[in-house]
């Protein structure tokens, strides 16, 4: 165990598992799937767990290693646009928490249409509030690419809530007539 | 987009992972300390059969070679034999072909 730092397995878990399961369940929209990967992603840190070398170290390997089972997860599984369009349409998608507004699980649906990378990136942007050199660094893309896709990204959400959220608009007109 | 991007940052708070997540990765990781020891013995058992198989093809390999040395050895005193057969009768030639001659 390098720099004397001694991880326990079971804090671990209770530390991360709420990072890895929300990271897993953004990008796949499967509460099933993110289960399944966090339990994948957890076991996987167990095997490694002697090249830990910090906290910080396991952090940035969850957050690496549960984008990247997910992405495997969803070209696995193929999940299509359409049928989370379906899932918005009659309120059967993610299910909402009692502290998430009906907005902010919607815009949260939306997230799921955008394309992998775009969606990567802004997840660990407005989930895990990292900057694009710590986004670049975990995704292992170059810093350019991640900037480009966090651009497009909010531009491209921003336009479907626009066009799709009634609610959206309307909080932002009474926001200007404010 | 500051304002959406406050929206954005809302929506996306960590959600709570469920509560039988944890339990099942404790629960699969503890199954599978037992794999480790199976894992080991099965490591070990075909181990053993490697050996056994290399030793007996050492066995196999030294009997072989007992065998060409044996067969070697014969050969060569089949050889020596007829070498030995071969000087005698040429000996009897001679000495029949003297004596042939003796009675001319």
């Amino acid at each position: 165990m390098a720099h004397g730092w001694q991880p326990n397995f079971e804090q671990l878990v209770e530390e991360h598992q709420s990072m890895v399961f929300s990271l897993a369940l953004r990008m796949t929209g499967d509460r099933g799937l993110a289960e399944e990967i966090a339990q994948d992603v957890f076991l996987e840190l167990d095997r490694h767990l002697r090249k830990m070398e910090s906290a910080e170290h396991v952090r940035f390997w969850l957050r690496r290693v549960a984008m990247s089972r997910s992405a495997d997860a969803m070209r696995r599984r193929r999940v299509r646009c359409l049928d989370l369009w379906v899932e918005i349409d009659e309120g059967h998608g993610m299910q909402l928490e009692p502290r998430i507004s009906p907005l902010g699980a919607r815009l949260e649906a939306l997230l799921a249409t955008l394309p992998e990378g775009q969606r990567a990136a802004l997840i660990l942007r407005y989930q895990e509030d990292l900057m694009p050199e710590e986004i670049a660094a975990t995704l292992e893309l170059p810093l350019a690419t991640v900037k480009s896709n966090l651009q497009r990204g909010l531009k491209l959400l921003r336009a479907k809530a626009e066009r799709h959220l009634s609610e959206y608009v309307r909080v932002k007109e009474q926001a200007s007539g404010a | 987009m500051e304002e959406f991007e406050q929206e954005l940052r809302q929506a996306l708070e960590r959600r709570s992972a469920p509560a039988s997540l944890k339990r099942s990765v404790m629960a699969r990781r503890n199954a599978r300390r037992p794999q480790g020891h199976a894992v080991m013995w099965q490591r070990l058992a075909a181990g053993l059969v490697i050996a056994a198989v290399l030793g007996g093809a050492a066995e196999w390999e030294a009997h072989a070679r007992e065998e060409r040395r044996r067969g070697k050895a014969a050969r060569e005193q089949v050889l020596t034999a007829l070498r030995i057969t071969g000087h005698a009768l040429n000996r009897m030639n001679e000495q029949l072909a003297a004596h042939g001659r003796g009675q001319e």
